[in-house]
């Protein structure tokens, strides 16, 4: 849905390369936009205090995630242990916070890949055409037709089940949406006059890519990666839910509901906490996106 | 017309072949070895190489495929190494349970996205459509395995209305098979609605600027009547097309809610055959899902060419 609509736009609102507008002009009117979503603002600082929480977990919770305790097995929230206790006995804050790693690790990473690989061929795709386009669109094609997960589940099978495989298999699930929408991307920005002025002058096709289409689309891919970092941070709770990503006893928001699930009428709270983390990081993620895309791409509001 | 059709499902047959080529070399590189799977753990190595002679497992992968590839295409596609049962067999046993579970679910999804999608376009920029949008977002941002696990928590162990898992047919009782599929259809809803309202709401909007509907209101038609005669028509072909491509997140989604639920389908089945290194089986499986997308998305295209001119005549790239 997004890509469609980000196809469409990004045609309309490419700059040119030349003209600059003031930056102190363009950050204030950026700025005023920011305002006018105070929602999206909560968003963002939602998000960074997971990142926060993720790169400094050590510090914020202080006992060892695995270390287990046999005298408090599934006891309930309490001053001690704000979140209660697992069926091990382990803080359950202590792994919510250590499960932040996780799953920024596995959204955060696996999108950068998509990245990586999708960006890449995309570009080549739309860029010189013919065959070779043909070629990588006939593969995405099937490759697209494998439902994420289901392809997520059958590459973490082949490679063996790990947070690292996980990771790549998320990856490798999200990189079609990536060509995708920038061979879109690049066959509209490619048709624009500066990039055919700057072949007349006789850049060669390397820079025009790099210096002229990449730039241009760049704006749109960041919206995009917003939109697919939540995706695939579910992604990874899902697949360690499964059994097909982190292992025991490394704590991850999915393994901690997966082990909740079986105590669900003597421990309900193993459920409520990591479910409720991957929710508002998730929600906060969307709703950062959503402002992200308002600033960089006015035209669709 | 006749052009476009023949060059879009030859381009639907290439990439049949190449999903085809791709799970069957994938299935390969699944480490573990079947014939030791088929044998047990107290098999010698004389009875594993008669098993891999007898399956053909030592044959080269280009020839094991073609083997493969020509038995697929007459509805051949092996048997389940573990049960011995044929693949489609298995497969037609359980697709039923989770074409129920996505159909409960897609009606559901639609009940609660074109009301609500309708509803904020109509009363655009009000409270009804902060609304309608906060819960979009919400839905799309729930991880639809944890909103199963609070729905049973909820339901099944707070209240005790709803059975918690396990499946009973609906030919044998219609209403406790519709107390167990509730649950997981409305899990597997949600993310649909969420998308689908956005769709609704965009398209709904748009087609409430055209000028046709302000030609109807300036006949003197109602406000109702146009919009339940002529605007929402209109809108919802835009919907259809969203419906076909999420057929593949509503796959995926039946995986995780099936298993949450204890629900005997088809997604189960993706995570069983996984877990027990079923080579046919997976590869059955997994090809099917793949096909029917294709399909799904094949059927889509070439209808739409029928009702919109404009796609065969300049091509959709």
């Amino acid at each position: 849905m997004s890509d469609a609509s980000g196809g469409a736009t990004a045609a309309t609102r490419v700059v040119p390369a030349g003209g600059h507008a003031e930056p102190a002009e363009a950050l204030r009117r950026g700025w005023r936009r920011v305002r006018r979503r105070p929602v999206s603002v909560l968003g963002g600082a939602i998000v960074l205090l997971f990142v926060a929480t993720a790169l400094g977990a050590p510090w914020i919770a202080r006992t060892d995630p695995a270390a287990t305790d046999w005298s408090q097995i599934r006891k309930p929230p309490s001053s001690a242990h704000p979140f209660g206790t697992d069926d091990l006995g382990r803080d359950a804050f202590t792994r919510v916070v250590w499960g932040s790693r996780v799953s920024m690790q596995a959204g955060v990473l696996s999108i950068l890949l998509a990245i990586a690989v999708g960006v890449p061929l995309g570009l080549v795709a739309g860029y010189y055409g013919g065959a070779l386009d043909q070629v990588i669109m006939r593969l995405t094609d099937a490759w697209l037709a494998f439902p994420f997960l289901i392809l997520a589940i059958g590459l973490v099978t082949i490679m063996g089940p790990s947070l690292t495989n996980a990771t790549i298999a998320i990856g490798l699930g999200a990189t079609p949406t990536y060509i995708r929408l920038t061979r879109g991307l690049v066959l509209a920005t490619a048709a624009e006059d500066y990039v055919q002025g700057a072949r007349a002058l006789g850049a060669g096709d390397a820079r025009l890519m790099a210096r002229h289409i990449l730039p241009n689309i760049f704006s749109t891919l960041l919206v995009q990666a917003t939109v697919s970092i939540p995706i695939a941070i579910i992604a990874e709770a899902v697949l360690s839910f499964l059994g097909l990503g982190v292992q025991p006893p490394t704590p991850s928001w999915g393994t901690m509901l997966n082990a909740a699930q079986q105590f669900l009428d003597s421990a309900p709270w193993m459920a409520w906490w990591p479910g409720v983390a991957i929710f508002v990081l998730t929600l906060s993620f969307n709703l950062a996106g959503d402002g992200l895309r308002d600033l960089l791409d006015p035209k669709d509001y | 017309m006749v052009e476009f059709l023949i060059r879009r499902v030859a381009i639907s047959i290439v990439t049949l072949m190449v999903i085809s080529m791709v799970v069957f070399t994938g299935v390969r590189m699944i480490p573990g070895d079947p014939a030791r799977v088929m044998a047990g753990t107290d098999a010698d190595a004389a009875g594993l190489e008669e098993i891999r002679a007898k399956y053909g497992l030592n044959d080269p992968i280009p020839v094991q495929y073609a083997r493969w590839a020509a038995l697929a295409l007459q509805g051949d596609l092996g048997r389940s190494i573990r049960t011995r049962d044929p693949v489609t067999a298995t497969v037609a046993k359980k697709l039923p349970i989770t074409v129920e579970l996505a159909c409960l679910a897609v009606l559901i999804a639609l009940a609660i996205a074109i009301p609500a999608g309708v509803l904020a376009a109509v009363r655009r920029n009000t409270a009804w459509d902060v609304l309608a949008s906060g819960a979009s977002l919400c839905g799309v941002s729930v991880p639809n395995f944890w909103l199963g696990i609070m729905l049973i928590l909820f339901f099944s162990v707070r209240l005790g209305w709803l059975p918690a898992s396990g499946f009973v047919p609906f030919w044998e009782s219609p209403l406790a098979n519709v107390q167990r599929m509730i649950m997981p259809a409305f899990v597997l809803g949600t993310a649909l609605a969420a998308v689908l309202m956005r769709q609704t709401r965009n398209s709904m909007i748009g087609v409430l600027s055209a000028d046709y509907i302000r030609t109807a209101y300036s006949k003197g038609l109602a406000s109702r009547a146009v919009i339940f005669r002529h605007a929402i028509r209109n809108s919802l072909i835009p919907v259809v097309t969203i419906l076909g491509l999420q057929a593949g997140a509503l796959m995926s989604g039946a995986v995780v809610t099936e298993q949450i639920f204890v629900v005997p389908g088809f997604g189960r089945l993706i995570v069983e055959a996984v877990f027990t290194r079923d080579y046919p089986l997976v590869q059955g499986v997994v090809l099917i899902t793949a096909s029917s997308y294709v399909l799904i998305n094949l059927l889509v295209d070439v209808s739409y060419s029928l009702l919109d001119p404009r796609i065969r005549v300049g091509g959709r790239r």
